[in-house]
């Protein structure tokens, strides 16, 4: 009881424990707003990544597989399963006005299909906008022009539909969508929109594909003309920079995966018929044979799960999605086995790049956690020297009877109750930075120049930052912790002070 | 019931400053009975107040022969570090020289602080109403009914030695130990000191043991014994 009243009057009636609050207090800001805005960043990773593949990929390369239709049927018949989509991914080049060109990740899909699996329609860049983007204050994106809308409104369907009608051609045309950044003909402002040096929308590239035969071996290189319908930016700079989507029935036939009609063998296995050769006129034995049809095949099916946020979840569907497709495997004869196919979560695909951030914000956390540790140091500082000044009181409290485990508790709970004023103070604090902190980066950039987070630098023209109330938790039990530790060794000297000398200390 | 409350036989207490050991008491005995007041009387360094803590468990006698006090019955100096504590908060109250008042705590507070310790969190709760009753009832006996709210630094020394003795009576102990009680008073605020403590102790019977160097106020007690190189003589 003693102590809570004791502790009420330190608190208010010294600068000291003050300081020691303000130390916990800066010190859970700093790492709560490291951790939020690390956290942020590789949320916004993970979600580019995601947003243009879906959730779970089923590859099969080079040759893919056929009846994937039935596939997606099966696959979108399941409840974990919100929509599937053919792909064909391979590797190709591209050659761009201007005597660009450069080598490319060639993804072929169905627009539509796409678009429900993926973030697609949200991804093309070119489309009209009723509100600018957060940092373009004088609205100087073209995409906001009135006079570019009816235009930018036809590349938008172009994209979705991989399919361009240009003016003085009434057939339409399969076309391709060009990542943001290929060609660099797009120069990205401060403030995160494109000024586009040359607007690739309706202009013409040539793609080049290697199709393989059935050995899977590389056969001459084709190229064909297709026109630019719309960029699309990921958010992911490896991926806008690499990454063209093309109609998957153009990358199907340049691959030569559309559906074919050849000569095969006919009658059963061995048997012979006898027929008379027009030319000679003589009879021979000769295998019957007939025309077939080989479907057109895809080297991927990319799916969508319900709800699959959520690592647990995201498993989930790519374990579902491996049953489903043993069961479509069961049900073909020519497709290959699920051991031979493989099934990845958008995790798995940008493993390399979600881990290295990932150990970026550990390293980073474990940096700003050493310097942290700084505060534990003060703590003890404050109250060694805080200790020291009241020994005249802890004589006193001793002389009425207190216990030593009684005074060593004064102490550790004033540690408690500055550890939890500084860490509730830091909370508030980080909470209001991260909360504010795209207004105050602007701030500091108009004020004093420092533009720490540059949009053509970074890649995103906002800073991402996102609370997560269980790592606020945990940051503010840390400082409440530390204070506590910084606490212990002036409680300790407190409770074995000698009652006698205490109440001799001048 | 014995009346003999505190026996002290043989004290040996040595003090070590630096490498030099420095024997304080060198055999003091001392009984006090039920109701008596004693004063001790000595020079200055002749070991007052050391006796003083002894008896109160502030402080033990020397590990080796270093004698034996006993409280009602209870041998203090074997006794556990916990009950120690208890018999400081429970049995004795301490009136110091220098008062030695919580500052941050008010003239209230201090008096209450003696039954926060003894009482502990949930007894002092369980109790506030009736141990604020009694500390405020000691409070104006002692002439401070006005000064409830004020802290130490804001009293007169006067003032702040009855606070002291307010608050080593709170929890009505069955010994109050004084250690040169207006040794930092004014002599007619000292004689007002010492004439409330005597009307407490013929109000009720409280066994006092009063260390001073003052004649005149050894005198009020019923019996005088002298410290001389830490050894008792009456």
């Amino acid at each position: 009881m003693y102590q809570a009243l004791l502790t009420r009057r330190y608190l208010t009636s010294k600068v000291m424990p003050l300081l020691a609050a303000v130390a916990v207090m800066l010190c859970v800001a700093m790492e709560l707003i490291v951790w939020s805005v690390m956290g942020g960043f590789g949320d916004m990773l993970k979600n580019s990544g995601r947003a243009l593949i879906g959730d779970v990929s089923i590859t099969y390369q080079p040759r893919g597989f056929a009846h994937y239709d039935d596939l997606i049927a099966r696959l979108e018949a399941d409840p974990l399963v919100e929509a599937a989509t053919p792909a064909i991914e391979t590797a190709g080049f591209i050659t761009l006005p201007q005597n660009r060109g450069q080598p490319i990740y060639l993804r072929g899909v169905d627009g539509p299909g796409y678009a429900r699996v993926t973030n697609y329609a949200q991804s093309l860049w070119w489309k009209p906008l009723a509100q600018p983007m957060t940092k373009d204050t004088r609205r100087e994106d073209p995409r906001l022009r009135p006079d570019y809308a009816a235009r930018l409104r036809e590349y938008e369907e172009a994209g979705l539909s991989l399919t361009l009608r240009r003016p003085e051609d009434p057939e339409p045309h399969a076309a391709v969508v060009l990542g943001i950044e290929i060609g660099h003909f797009n120069s990205r402002q401060p403030e995160g929109w494109y000024d586009p040096y040359l607007f690739l929308p309706g202009q013409d590239v040539m793609v080049y594909v290697i199709p393989t035969d059935s050995r899977n071996r590389p056969m001459d290189a084709r190229g064909l003309n297709f026109p630019v319908a719309n960029q699309v930016r990921s958010g992911l700079f490896e991926i806008d920079n690499s990454q063209v989507l093309i109609r998957l029935d153009a990358l199907q036939r340049m691959l030569n995966m559309d559906e074919a009609r050849r000569i095969a063998p006919g009658g059963s296995a061995g048997s012979f018929v006898r027929r008379v050769n027009p030319e000679t006129g003589r009879e021979e034995f000769v295998q019957p044979q007939e025309f077939v049809t080989d479907p057109a095949r895809v080297t991927s099916v990319l799916v969508r799960g319900r709800g699959a946020d959520q690592v647990p979840r995201l498993t989930a569907v790519k374990a579902r999605t491996e049953a489903i497709y043993r069961e479509f495997a069961a049900a073909h004869g020519d497709v290959p086995a699920a051991e031979e196919v493989e099934f990845e979560t958008w995790r798995d695909k940008h493993a390399t790049l979600i881990g290295a951030v990932e150990k970026e914000t550990v390293l980073v956390m474990f940096i700003f956690g050493v310097i942290s540790v700084t505060s534990i140091f003060l703590v003890l500082a404050i109250f060694w020297s805080m200790v020291s000044e009241k020994t005249r009181d802890v004589g006193i409290l001793r002389a009425m009877g207190a216990g030593r485990a009684g005074v060593a508790w004064l102490w550790l709970r004033y540690g408690l109750i500055i550890g939890l004023v500084g860490a509730v103070l830091g909370g508030v604090a980080a909470y209001s930075v991260v909360w504010n902190i795209n207004p105050i980066h602007d701030w500091l950039g108009r004020a004093f120049g420092i533009v720490v987070w540059d949009p053509r630098v970074y890649y995103f023209s906002e800073i991402p930052s996102v609370v997560v109330w269980w790592k606020a938790a945990i940051v503010l039990g840390g400082g409440a912790l530390a204070s506590i530790i910084g606490a212990l060794i002036p409680a300790v000297k407190a409770a074995n002070m000698d009652p006698v000398r205490s109440l001799r200390f001048e | 019931m014995t009346m003999t409350l505190l026996a002290a036989r043989d004290l040996r207490k040595t003090y070590r400053l630096g490498r030099v050991d420095v024997p304080v008491l060198r055999g003091a005995t001392l009984s006090v009975s039920r109701g008596e007041w004693v004063a001790v009387l000595g020079a200055s360094g002749s070991g007052k107040s050391t006796l003083l803590h002894l008896m109160g468990g502030l402080d033990r006698p020397d590990r080796k022969g270093g004698g034996s006090i006993t409280y009602d019955g209870r041998p203090l100096d074997r006794i556990r570090s916990n009950d120690l504590d208890r018999y400081r908060a429970a049995d004795v109250g301490f009136v110091f020289q220098f008062y030695h008042l919580l500052p941050e705590f008010t003239v209230l507070e201090n008096v209450l602080a003696a039954a926060m310790i003894l009482h502990g969190r949930f007894g002092f709760m369980r109790k506030r109403a009736a141990l604020e009753g009694r500390a405020r009832e000691l409070l104006a006996a002692f002439g401070l009914p006005h000064r409830l709210g004020h802290r130490p630094a804001e009293l007169s020394g006067g003032e702040r030695q009855r606070v002291a003795i307010a608050r080593a009576l709170m929890n009505q102990p069955a010994l109050l130990l004084a250690d040169e009680p207006t040794g930092n008073l004014d002599r007619a605020t000292g004689e007002t000191i010492i004439a409330e403590v005597a009307r407490l102790r013929e109000r009720t019977g409280q066994t006092i043991v009063m260390v001073t160097h003052d004649p005149e106020v050894a005198a009020r007690a019923d019996r005088i014994v002298h410290l001389r190189d830490g050894r008792v003589g009456e």
